[in-house]
């Protein structure tokens, strides 16, 4: 037990730990992770089959990098409770049985001697050291006074407030790793969509994109209603960095995109030699539209929202609606007399292949669909861990570095009539303030009569 | 009058105490190092002035692509040099400071950065924007500092060891202190606003509080180079050479996690 302790509490397995970590995190971000197989093995040839064996490309949850935060932890532990104890003693009963001969190695030092006696010296002492706002502590030994004057003494438990912080942290994040839970739902307009492992249900009431002037997108928003035993619980309107929680899950507005397995399409069909004769009519994909005046029918069989001529058959390029296209055929009576591909944006270029010349004209005008928003949920109960976490780590680091600890300590020693004083300052953190107080002090004592 | 020309002001003005300090360097006159301070001041208040300009024009935080993140990184920088300034009286780290800045600022207006204000994308609009972007910088604008004095510190360490250091030089010791003070001014705030609003902000956008991308994990290897420096320093008692290595270590991580990462690997933050 011993031996492990001993092992834990040195500070250079801490420094080896962290050495070791950075060098592993930097590796992380020059391979890339989490790719597949394949591309690994295009990338890095013959190394591809090592890289992956030693769960290089999936670093951060590798078992080795795991083991390595744990014994950072198990350090971290150990060093700061091995080190709390002289530190509650320093704070609460500080030593104030130092020698003459330390005070003067230390690096801010003075001695003088005055014609005062001891209780005229301390007197005048205390005066002097008001300015700073120090505590005094004192002690009498063989005829001796020693005082230790200090300020801002919590300063020295910023440290140990900073490494609870950083497991707090390191634990959240073990519980984030096993038990957070996050999916993407793409929900439609009036869609109720019940959530996995819960008794309560979603339901989109609205969705709408917002757009700059410029015609990017500015923002999206979806206004949800939380539905519990059949009842309307919360509704809110959630938009990019402002998610909804409930019981814990949180609801982050994250994408959006069209429906397209069922648009409505408006198409309108012109007799070329006669524009008087024409037909306007809606319809959905496969829905025949009859045109009586010229004995016609017309059937729209297939939807592309980003039409692109991919090798030689049409496909889609994007599912943005940037270049919609159908396909229509067109009968009289039994036999088809054309067919072919007419495009919402380039009304004169139109594929139709027709059995006989064609007097007709065939538009898509508009098309109309509902967008869909595409909402992640995440139910994380590490989260508030490293809330918890990262205050203390603030704290902390704020008490270390900005309420650094500082003390002076004195000895009056009476020799014939005289009073000799030493006195020494110390401050690991902030030594050039110090220095300067340490002077102020000094010199004010030096010059009172 | 606008915000390119308040822009070019700034630069001339920061143009002007660089020739100051350059003066100063060769002819170690103070008046001279008085006077870049004085016209570094002013550079910066005409600086402050563009970004309040730009963010009155662009109606949001100066900050959110490489143009305006390197216009405001220049203005911390500037801001730390004047604080650390007037506080320590530093005056021979100006020039080198200077060059600096005057090269993040020629950076920012070379014409690879684009630089009309475009409108916020969805995950930008936030609050934490200012919160996390401002006070990181800030706190990497005392890491700049730290790292020219560390650099400082090597070129006068060496001189006195060989002897040769000149009368009134500032002492390598000074140097090593002033590197560490702003490492420790530094730090809190890089990890406040590098690590925890980013991970709060992140948490808000994107639902997870951390997901390993390249930016993120640099800021973590910058985080924990500074905390390697810090332990070293104050736990085992490394000074001079040793620490000024792993302070420009830390700073030149910094750099990478600013410039590299949105240029060398991909991610999710790549705005800026």
């Amino acid at each position: 037990m011993k031996f492990i302790i001993d092992f834990f509490k040195s500070l250079k397995l801490a420094i080896f730990l962290i050495i070791i970590i950075t060098l592993a995190s930097v590796l992380g971000t020059l391979i890339p992770q989490m790719r597949s197989p394949q591309e690994y093995a295009a990338h890095y040839g013959q190394l591809s089959e090592l890289l992956i064996r030693l769960e290089v490309t999936d670093l951060y949850h590798s078992w080795w990098f795991m083991s390595l935060l744990i014994l950072f932890s198990l350090n971290i532990v150990i060093c700061t409770l091995t080190r709390l104890s002289p530190k509650l003693r320093r704070a609460l009963r500080p030593n104030l049985e130092f020698e003459t001969s330390t005070l003067m190695a230390a690096k801010i030092n003075e001695s003088f001697t005055k014609n005062w006696d001891l209780e005229k010296s301390q007197a005048e002492l205390k005066k002097a050291i008001r300015v700073g706002h120090y505590r005094i502590k004192k002690t009498r030994k063989d005829g001796e006074v020693h005082l230790l004057a200090r300020k801002k003494i919590l300063g020295i438990f910023g440290s140990d407030i900073v490494h609870l912080g950083l497991l707090v942290i390191l634990i959240g994040g073990i519980i984030s790793g096993f038990s957070s839970f996050r999916t993407t739902i793409n929900i439609s307009e009036g869609e109720i969509v019940p959530i996995i492992g819960t008794d309560f249900k979603v339901q989109l009431d609205k969705f709408e994109t917002e757009y700059h002037p410029n015609g990017s997108v500015k923002d999206w928003k979806s206004t949800l209603t939380v539905i519990e035993d059949d009842t309307p619980r919360l509704t809110r309107t959630i938009e990019v960095n402002y998610p909804l929680t409930y019981k814990g899950y949180v609801f982050y507005q994250s994408s959006y995109g069209w429906d397209w397995q069922n648009p409505t399409l408006e198409i309108w069909a012109t007799k070329a030699s006669d524009p008087s004769s024409q037909k306007k009519a809606f319809a959905k994909l496969g829905e025949k539209v009859i045109w009586e005046e010229e004995n016609l029918e017309f059937i729209a069989l297939q939807f592309l929202p980003d039409f692109v001529i991919d090798g030689n058959k049409p496909g889609t390029r994007s599912l943005d609606p940037n270049n919609p296209a159908i396909f229509i055929q067109v009968n009289r009576g039994e036999d088809s007399i054309s067919a072919g591909w007419i495009f919402a944006k380039f009304p004169d270029f139109s594929q139709m292949h027709s059995e006989e010349e064609s007097d007709y004209k065939f538009e898509l005008k508009d098309i109309q669909t509902s967008q869909y928003s595409g909402i992640q949920m995440a139910k994380d109960p590490g989260v508030n861990y490293i809330w918890l976490g990262c205050t203390f780590l603030m704290i902390g680091l704020f008490m270390a570095f900005y309420w650094p600890t500082r003390d002076i300590r004195f000895i009056l020693k009476y020799i014939d009539g005289k009073t000799e004083i030493f006195s020494a300052g110390r401050s690991a953190k902030s030594q050039l303030a110090l220095e300067e107080e340490y002077t102020k002090i000094m010199t004010s004592l030096r010059s009172s009569k | 009058m606008n915000e390119s020309t308040l822009f070019l002001i700034t630069f001339i003005f920061y143009f002007i105490a660089a020739f100051f300090y350059l003066a100063f360097m060769f002819s170690k006159k103070e008046g001279s190092a008085k006077a870049g301070l004085s016209v570094v001041t002013i550079g910066f208040f005409v600086h402050t002035m563009a970004l309040i300009w730009r963010t009155i024009e662009s109606g949001h935080a100066p900050f959110t692509n490489m143009y305006e993140s390197l216009s405001f990184l220049a203005w911390s920088g500037a801001l730390a040099y004047i604080v650390t300034e007037y506080k320590y009286k530093i005056r021979k780290v100006g020039p080198y400071l200077m060059l600096i800045i005057i090269g993040i600022m020629a950076l920012a207006s070379s014409p690879l950065m684009p630089k009309e204000a475009t409108p916020l994308m969805p995950a930008l609009q936030s609050y934490w924007l200012w919160l996390h972007v401002s006070v990181t910088l800030l706190g990497e604008a005392f890491f700049a500092i730290a790292f020219v004095t560390s650099i400082m510190y090597m070129a006068a360490d060496s001189r006195e060891k060989k002897g040769i250091a000149k009368e009134g030089a500032i002492s390598s010791e000074k140097l090593d202190s002033i590197s560490y003070r702003c490492v420790a001014v530094g730090f809190p705030l890089f990890t406040l606003g590098g690590l925890v609003f980013g991970m709060v902000w992140a948490y808000k956008a994107w639902g997870t509080y951390w997901s390993w991308d390249p930016k993120e994990t640099w800021s973590l290897i910058t985080w924990f180079v500074f905390a390697l420096y810090l332990h070293t320093r104050i736990v085992m008692g490394w000074k001079g050479r040793r620490s000024a290595l792993i302070a420009i270590i830390g700073f030149l991580a910094a750099l990478f996690t600013y410039f590299g990462v949105n240029y060398l690997l991909a991610g999710l933050h790549s705005y800026a």
